[in-house]
């Protein structure tokens, strides 16, 4: 007698959910200024004094209206950073990208927050390191449609070195 | 607390990749019904059910409503709690609150996921802020990259700290039957897995698991006629922060992070200055290895930058004098609803005596458990064998 495997029912199913995302009043000024005019804005807040990323109409620690708006530079550093070795999708574009790349956390000059995206180096150890002075790459200005994808990457400043550990 | 809270009684199912022999209501009524067997209690004796899990994840939600069979909450009062990853640690919280206020004596808590039945990781991608939190396809493996190469940028820790991490769980989750991935591996053998995100390696992140736990807790009357050995909730605390503005992955950061303030708010109401020493074991959430690490100096059992240090020399082993994650930890199994409960259940088991063959072979009278929800909040829990502990 063949012993009879149990089977046990699994339907597949896709859920497709359409969305739109409402930048709304700060967000909305941040995104026309990198589109129309390559700059990239945060908001101060007026107790605390950081230079918050993405701007957003109240700062959480203080809870009062952040008023002043400040152009950041578009130089940082990077402070964290990995190579990808997993063919993730992006969900804002919905396609994967090809693994191995770089991506990092960066601090734009003048900023309290962080901004990650891709680093355009080779995903190579010797290449890629905290502390790393990276610029922004916009998209051409016709390309550009008033999204962070604007931003291409982060390119590393030329004549650069990693210091040995 | 207004009044005192114990777990009377609590359950978890076995947790694995695969579990096409139950639907999800049939998942969380075998850990639904383990706890009522531990608290010798039925279900018409509870007052009110709090289920937690994350939304979507199982690519449904609501499931407070439609589970109502398997969890049991049918013609009582019950909540639905989705917190992240702190979910199951929440349920418990807002079931210790609603104990000690004195509105409800016998409070059913459940944890589950069952995420093989749905797509994790798009569903996460929703988690954060549209445009800044979804970009660069990183997901948790991502984030958890980018703190292991900071750490060890400003440390000096190696990849061999993280695969002693990975070593740990593993090695502990083979004494726990519950646990998902109960591996005999080495180092060698983590460092040599396959390089999913630098400087994370397969070894370095948790599983996708499905399972479920649930806990009885009741207040102080009920536990001390109902129960044998009562595990007090002793303090609770949650610390949330913005998310991009205080950066976790920044471990440098002189700025007050949400791991240890929660920490030093429970110590204050505890009165403990010296954790290592107060208390006997840690359950804490790590779903990467570099987090275990990292966990170590926010809770003060280190000085900062000396985490990699405990690990080398294997102060947090089972045997070790500050045992952490004796069950094999997140590392070991995640499900994620459930994860955050399952550290406060196992650290109840340890100071039980019930923990089977991951008992810490010491006398166990109080523990800490910590949860992760999202990358910037946190729920701590202090438990203890007695109210004089």
């Amino acid at each position: 007698m063949t012993k009879k495997e149990t089977e046990w029912i699994s339907i597949p199913m896709t859920v497709d959910v359409p969305y739109r995302f409402a930048a709304g009043q700060y967000l909305t000024r941040c995104l026309t200024e990198l589109r129309d005019n390559g700059k990239l804005l945060a908001v101060e807040c007026p107790e605390c004094k950081r230079v918050q990323l993405p701007p957003r109409i109240v700062c959480a620690e203080c809870h009062v209206k952040n008023g002043r708006w400040v152009e950041l530079g578009s130089e940082g550093t990077l402070v964290g950073f990995t190579i990808m070795y997993l063919p993730m999708t992006d969900p804002t574009t919905g396609k994967p990208h090809d693994p191995p790349f770089v991506y990092g956390s960066i601090r734009l000059d003048g900023a309290t927050s962080v901004l990650d995206h891709f680093v355009h180096v080779e995903p190579d150890l010797a290449k890629v390191w905290i502390g790393m002075r990276c610029s922004m790459v916009l998209r051409p200005r016709e390309d550009r449609i008033g999204d962070l994808n604007d931003i291409l990457y982060f390119d590393p400043l030329p004549g650069q070195k990693k210091l040995q550990a | 607390m207004k009044r005192n809270v114990a777990i009377i009684g609590g359950g978890q199912t076995y947790h694995k990749a695969r579990r096409h022999d139950v639907d999800q209501a049939e998942m969380v009524n075998e850990a639904v019904r383990s706890a009522l067997k531990d608290a010798k209690m039925t279900i018409d004796e509870i007052d009110l059910v709090i289920l937690g899990n994350m939304e979507f994840f199982e690519g449904v939600h609501m499931t407070d409503c439609w589970l109502v069979h398997g969890t049991g909450a049918y013609g009582k009062q019950g909540l639905k709690i989705t917190t992240g990853g702190t979910v199951g640690a929440t349920v418990v919280c807002a079931a210790a609150h609603h104990v000690a206020s004195g509105l409800f004596d016998k409070v059913l808590c459940i944890g589950f996921e069952k995420q093989e039945e749905g797509d994790t990781g798009a569903i996460l991608s929703g988690v954060a802020h549209p445009l800044w939190g979804r970009s660069l396809a990183g997901a948790a493996v991502g984030y958890f990259a980018m703190l292991g190469s900071s750490y060890m940028a400003a440390w000096g820790a190696k990849e061999e700290h993280s695969a002693m991490v990975a070593v740990k769980a593993r090695q502990n989750a083979r004494k726990n039957k519950y646990a998902h991935l109960k591996l005999d591996i080495t180092i060698e053998d983590a460092l040599n897995s396959r390089m999913l995100a630098y400087p994370i390696r397969m070894l370095d992140m948790c599983p996708a698991s499905n399972g479920a736990c649930a806990m009885i807790l009741a207040d102080e009357k009920t536990a001390k006629s109902r129960s044998r050995k009562p595990v007090w909730m002793r303090a609770m605390e949650t610390v949330h922060n913005e998310q991009f503005e205080l950066d976790w992955r920044d471990v440098l950061t002189k700025r007050s992070i949400f791991s240890k303030v929660c920490a030093s708010r429970l110590y204050k109401k505890l009165g403990v200055t010296k954790p290592a020493d107060y208390f006997d074991v840690f359950e804490v959430y790590e779903p990467a290895t570099w987090a275990e690490l990292l966990w170590y100096e926010d809770l003060g059992l280190c000085g900062p930058g000396e985490g990699f240090k405990l690990i080398e020399r294997g102060t947090t082993n089972i045997e070790g004098p500050l045992p952490v994650n004796p069950s094999g930890g997140v590392l070991s199994t995640n499900c994620i609803g459930a994860s955050a409960m399952l550290r406060i259940w196992e650290a109840a088991l340890q100071i039980r005596g019930d923990a089977g063959e991951h008992q810490v072979p010491k006398e166990v009278r109080r523990a800490l458990t910590t949860a992760y929800g999202g990358t910037n909040w946190t729920v701590m829990t202090a438990l203890s064998k007695t109210l004089d502990d």
